[in-house]
């Protein structure tokens, strides 16, 4: 028993998780002059939140070798037992192997979009018809703003860090991310993040209640849950950052030999872009929060107006990073696109230095257009014209990206799959996302529809229509690179019809509902709008039905599908001339870059070659494979 | 685990496309998010000194911010600069007794400049300013207190990086953990005249 | 990079298949696209897309929205028109696995094209809203009847307006009751968090902001009654923070102003006198307090309906039936604590509980004595 505490791993883990909580028990009373009554459970919360992950990390042996290190005691940097999984449990302890943190991010964050696609199922349910069906209005408001707290902290923007842990070093030339044991700090994050916003269910008072955007002073005033939110986001926040900075250092110092910049897939300029982003921007929201719980937990006055605080400094804050954050949840997205619509029409990406340039286009101006969330929100009326300019600005670079994607298409050979369908669809809906995108960028229009069903349709057309359309186009499209296994074909289009239909009816009609005056974030509305809400309620359970069908696929077919060939797609890019899976360390040698990712169309051109032509075929790669499977004994 | 160094021979070395090094690279990334944390700090702090109506800035009540101790406390940390780099000089040149003397007077000189900052927050709070008695109090003491859980942070680097150089764990070679913590806290200086120009003297 | 590099004899992968040369009908694709943009377009203005416009500020945003459709339908066709044409006419048919299409790599007058066109265009919509906007916050001609000024405040989750500026005592109301074609500029305030002032049928809205004063001004150009909604989430009542909005004619505006005062006056007069008041000048008070508040507490009409008072506030429950048969102290000890026994079907936190502070004693004995009184009737 002792050795199992002493070892990293799940019991330490526990046992260091509880030892956390008395800790934090003790600071406080300590804090309180040793008056055990004066320890109030709201304040231990606060402390226990923010103290168990760190804890919980350290049982789970996530700092060991940074211990070893800074202690001067003698470290392996060549111990690669970290690496590769050779069974399930491989996947819940510490993995410096970027294709298990990938797999384990992907698998996690996918398990949040269920959790966040139930609560829409809830909130769908209460809105069915007007007055009170299942929950109370405070519920409801729980509902939605877990649910998007969700759905965008765990899993958008770490599906995308997920897919790109996995591919992205293959795709450069690199046998592993930069820093591997930040790579497993940044995912272990990510579940106590997730664990710290689902506890707020359980606060008195009930979850978080005041939106994703937490504005204060709502924030500061609300029941005890909201803390799980404010902490969480501290987490998850420094996950991404963590993440970025790792992606950024792999970009920038470990690409093969001959991968110069603009012999990069556009993915991996679209996760530099993004990474750009979340370095730059996260801090932001983490200080927006960290205000809050500075002004809850010990009395300081940001947002009390009456002690000369300023309410509007949280939006500003907060938009700072969280207009960005639409762009780190669309950006990857593109690069998928960018990969999936190249091989699947089996020609270059048209205009491939345009693409690259608009996504760093995006990533400046980006930081230039925050507030136009706030044209009704008070502030200074100066702002708001700049920033109309600004927003409308930066759907040029946007429309560029798309037009390339169009004549990309154009003259090729489209082979309809399930990741092309997705991409296709992704095509179709981010337009009209972005249209509506624009119309909300012209002031005296976005003065009517801004906080009504408008907002939430056109959200959804880019974050559901657009990132989760990119997200099942990519996971489809590797799937068989990262499981060894084919997904089925019949079960991915039928899942990709119903979702594409379905997506329609449950999101189209709710612009009509914003423009005709039904308002967001309620529990209850008016008579009128009742005939929309009921077929979008019903559209939107077999939309959740249709996510069933995913998950049914993704497990069956990884359990018992087809065996994947190396390079199912016929792709250049280099994930696909290693084996299916990739063997344990990537690469037996570092491939050389010799032309462009996507030269399709042009007789004999590779992307890459290995030193020994023979290992470059896939068949050669098979005994490197079964390394793989023998080296964990 | 050494039976797998047998059957396999580890990852291929990857290509070194850039010539900054990687830990080098990752520290100025961290330390630009670092700036961005303070970035949001110093909204907070233009919104509640300038933009918010009847905006004002200290003295509050009569209280005015103790500009002379904290002078000469920005001089002693930045001085704790100086040390530092003597230090890292030092083993550069294989000079083991700078490298020692040099990282204790970095790490006293911080100690120093965060005890005076207690005080000095000890002192405020007994003349009646304190982050709950006004917005300006909660920046002044946000943005001081982010800084100084800064030095908190980089003093225990800095007693970490002493204590191994008094084990003779560094060489004119290999001395990468006195450097990277090293940057950290050059990093955290130059923060402080920051914060102590747009808090004390403006 | 930038030059078109097209190597159209170059065979695809298999060497011995050439490259597949598919007819591509342009004019056809044209025409359709001109077709579908034009029954876009007429979609757009065909649907009912809007509520009432209820003030003149609603004609002009109706019309951004309307041109917004007319410069956006065309990308969308385009968008969808392209993709579905690729997909039928380029498809991989059985036979062509293997083959690759042509390896065009750019374009840079395409790319020049796509990207000053939509700039300029869009530089053109900012232009034109521009204009637009300053249009709808515009303050009213030389001319024009003096505007009016209502002070709204929000309070969780109630909206309580004062009118100012008007010759003789100002009005406080539960109701928000405005002239036709008279210019009017709200002031908004919040005793709270924040709260969003708007009127669906006047278009126009804008946070309440603890700490500053924010405003606007429409100029109602309809008659008829709407709801005030509140849009921005203010807590767990805030999809039940709905007030009544009537838009009469001056005539009516002007008679219903007097009354008020008439009314406002007495109650504040008979407060001035301290607590000699006698029953009927206490229920008189506190139907006033009832309907109008005193401008801590929000007035409970807001939210409550009770006849007697000519209130319809559909928040809280009915107090028309409610009432009936309760007791000073348990009138009293709802108002004070009404958390400890909510109606059913009512969610526990809507209503303020802070009427105990907000409230003075003689004004709490007031409205328990009116509300009493009522009760009995």
């Amino acid at each position: 028993m002792i050795s199992h505490l002493r070892a990293p791993g799940w019991y330490r883990a526990t046992f260091w998780t509880l030892v956390s909580l008395g800790l934090s028990w003790a600071i406080l009373w300590a804090a309180n002059g040793f008056d055990a009554d004066a320890v109030t459970g709201i304040g231990f919360a606060q402390v226990a939140l923010l103290a168990f992950p760190l804890f919980f990390l350290g049982g789970l042996g996530a700092f060991d070798y940074w211990f070893y290190w800074a202690s001067g005691r003698p470290t392996r940097p060549e111990d690669h037992s970290g690496h590769g999984a050779t069974s399930w449990q491989d996947y819940f302890r510490i993995n410096t192997d970027h294709k298990v943190i990938g797999i384990q991010y992907v698998v996690t964050s996918f398990f949040f979009m269920f959790v966040g696609g139930l609560m829409a199922m809830l909130m769908r349910a209460e809105l069915a018809a007007p007055g009170r069906q299942f929950v109370d209005p405070g519920a409801f408001n729980g509902l939605f703003s877990v649910h998007a707290s969700v759905l965008i902290f765990l899993f958008i923007i770490p599906v995308f860090a997920g897919l790109a842990n996995y591919v992205l070093p293959l795709m450069i030339g690199a046998p592993d991310m930069a820093f591997p044991r930040l790579n497993a700090v940044s995912f272990w994050l990510l579940p106590c993040a997730g664990v710290i916003m689902m506890l707020s269910f359980f606060a008195p008072g009930g979850s978080f209640a005041s939106g994703w955007t937490a504005y204060a002073p709502l924030s500061v005033t609300a029941p005890p849950g909201q803390i799980c939110f404010t902490i969480g986001v501290q987490f998850a926040g420094a996950s991404s950052i963590a993440t970025a900075l790792n992606f950024l250092v792999t970009i920038i110092t470990m690409r093969a030999p001959g991968m110069s910049f603009f012999r990069m897939p556009l993915l991996v300029w679209a996760n530099f872009s993004t990474s750009l982003l979340v370095v730059i921007a996260t801090p932001f929201v983490a200080a927006s929060q960290l205000f809050v719980l500075l002004d809850r937990a010990l009395g300081f006055n940001f947002f009390n107006a009456a002690a000369g605080g300023d309410v509007l400094m949280y939006q500003h804050v907060f938009w700072f990073y969280s207009h960005p954050a639409v762009y780190i949840m669309m950006l990857p997205g593109f690069g998928i696109i960018s990969e999936i619509l190249a091989v699947k029409s089996r020609k270059p990406v048209f205009g491939y230095r345009m693409m690259a340039f608009s996504l760093l286009a995006i990533v400046v101006l980006g930081f230039a257009v925050w507030a136009h969330h706030m044209f009704v929100s008070g502030m200074q009326s100066w702002i708001r014209v700049p920033m109309m300019v600004t927003t409308a600005v930066i759907a040029v670079p946007t429309g560029i990206k798309i037009f390339s994607w169009l004549a990309t298409m154009w003259r090729g050979v489209l082979k309809l799959d399930t990741p092309m369908l997705f991409a296709l669809g992704f095509l179709t809906m981010f337009v009209l996302g972005g249209i509506s995108g624009v119309m909300l960028a012209m002031i005296p229009f976005d003065i009517y529809v801004s906080d009504t069903y408008f907002i939430v349709a056109h959200i959804h057309y880019v974050l559901f229509g657009g990132s989760l359309f990119t997200i099942f186009a990519g996971v489809y499209y590797w799937f068989p690179k990262m499981t060894g296994r084919m997904y089925n074909e019949k079960l991915g289009k039928l899942h990709f019809w119903m979702t594409f239909v379905f997506f329609n009816i449950t999101f189209a009609p709710m612009h009509l509902l914003g423009l005709q005056g039904m308002p967001r974030r309620v529990a209850d509305y008016s008579e009128q709008f009742a005939t929309w809400n009921m077929i979008i309620s019903v559209a939107s359970f077999a939309l959740g039905l249709s996510s069933l069908i995913f998950l049914y696929n993704m497990v069956a077919s990884w359990r018992g599908g087809k065996r994947a060939p190396a390079n199912p797609w016929n792709a250049l890019t280099l994930e696909w001339q290693v084996s299916s899976p990739p063997p344990i360390f990537n690469f037996d040698h570092i491939p050389t870059v010799v032309g462009g990712p996507y030269e399709y169309g042009v007789p004999g051109a590779v992307h890459g070659v290995f030193e020994s032509p023979a290992t470059a075929s896939a068949e050669a790669r098979q005994p490197a494979g079964a390394v793989s499977s023998t080296a964990k004994e | 685990m050494e039976a797998a160094s047998v059957h396999h021979h580890g990852p291929p070395a990857a290509n070194r496309s850039s010539r900054v090094h990687p830990a080098l690279l990752g520290m100025l990334l961290f330390i630009i998010s670092e700036v961005m944390v303070f970035g949001a700090f110093f909204t907070a702090y233009f919104f509640i000194r300038v933009v918010v109506e009847n905006a004002h800035w200290f003295p509050i009540d009569g209280v005015d911010l103790p500009v002379g101790v904290a002078s000469v406390n920005t001089a002693i940390l930045l001085s704790s600069s100086l040390t530092l780099h003597w230090a890292q000089t030092s083993i550069k040149n294989g000079n083991h007794t700078g490298l020692k003397v040099g990282m204790l007077l970095t790490f006293l000189l911080g100690a120093t400049f965060l005890f005076v900052q207690v005080n000095e927050y000890i002192v405020l709070t007994g003349e009646g300013i304190t982050p709950q008695s006004s917005a300006q109090g909660s920046v002044f003491f946000a943005l001081t207190g982010l800084h100084g859980a800064h030095v908190a942070v980089g003093l225990t680097l800095l007693a970490i990086v002493t204590l191994r150089s008094f084990r003779g764990h560094y060489t004119p070679e290999e001395h990468d953990g006195v450097e990277v913590p090293g940057i950290y806290w050059h990093f955290v200086d130059i923060m402080w005249v920051v914060v102590f120009t747009t808090v004390y003297i403006l | 990079m930038g030059e078109e590099t097209v190597s159209e004899q170059a065979p695809a992968r298999e060497q011995a298949d050439p490259r597949r040369d598919r007819p591509v009908h342009v004019w056809t694709l044209v025409a359709i696209g001109l077709v579908a943009t034009a029954i876009g377009i007429a979609l757009g203005f065909a649907i009912d897309w809007f509520p009432v416009r209820g003030s003149t500020q609603a004609d002009d945003i109706d019309t951004v929205y309307h041109v917004l459709v007319v410069a956006s339908v065309p990308f969308f066709v385009l968008v969808t028109v392209i993709t579905l044409y690729c997909v039928w006419q380029f498809r991989e048919r059985p036979g062509e696995e293997g083959l690759d299409g042509p390896s065009i790599h750019g374009n840079t007058g395409l790319e020049i094209v796509w990207t000053t066109i939509p700039a300029i265009l869009l530089i053109g919509l900012c232009t034109y809203a521009y204009v637009t906007l300053t249009n709808v916050e515009e303050a009213p001609a030389a001319g024009a009847p003096k505007e009016l000024r209502v002070d709204v405040t929000g309070q969780q989750f109630a909206w309580t307006f004062a009118y100012r500026g008007l010759d003789g005592k100002p009005v406080k109301s539960a109701e928000l009751v405005l002239p036709k074609d008279r210019s009017v500029k709200f002031q908004i305030r919040t005793l709270d968090v924040l709260h969003d002032f708007w009127v669906p049928e006047f278009r126009m809205k804008i946070d309440a902001v603890p700490g500053i004063t924010t405003s606007y001004r429409i100029t109602p150009s309809k008659l008829g009654s709407w709801s005030v909604v509140c849009a921005e989430l203010c807590g767990v009542g805030h999809a039940l923070m709905r007030q009544k909005v009537t838009v009469v004619t001056p005539e009516r505006f002007d008679a219903w102003i007097r009354r008020k005062q008439a009314g406002g006056m007495a109650a504040t007069g008979a407060a001035g006198g301290g607590g000699a008041a006698d029953a009927t000048d206490q229920a008189a008070i506190g139907k006033t307090l009832f309907a109008e508040g005193n401008g801590e507490a929000t007035a409970c009409g807001a939210c409550h309906t009770l006849s007697d008072a000519g209130t319809s506030g559909a928040t809280g429950p009915n107090l028309d039936e409610v009432l009936k048969g309760w007791t000073p102290a348990q009138i009293a000890e709802a108002i004070e604590n009404p958390n400890k026994d909510v109606a059913k079907g009512y969610t526990e936190g809507i209503m303020p509980a802070n009427y105990g502070d907000t409230l003075t004693k003689q004004e709490l004995a007031a409205l328990v004595a009116y509300l009493e009184k009522t009760a009995a009737k």
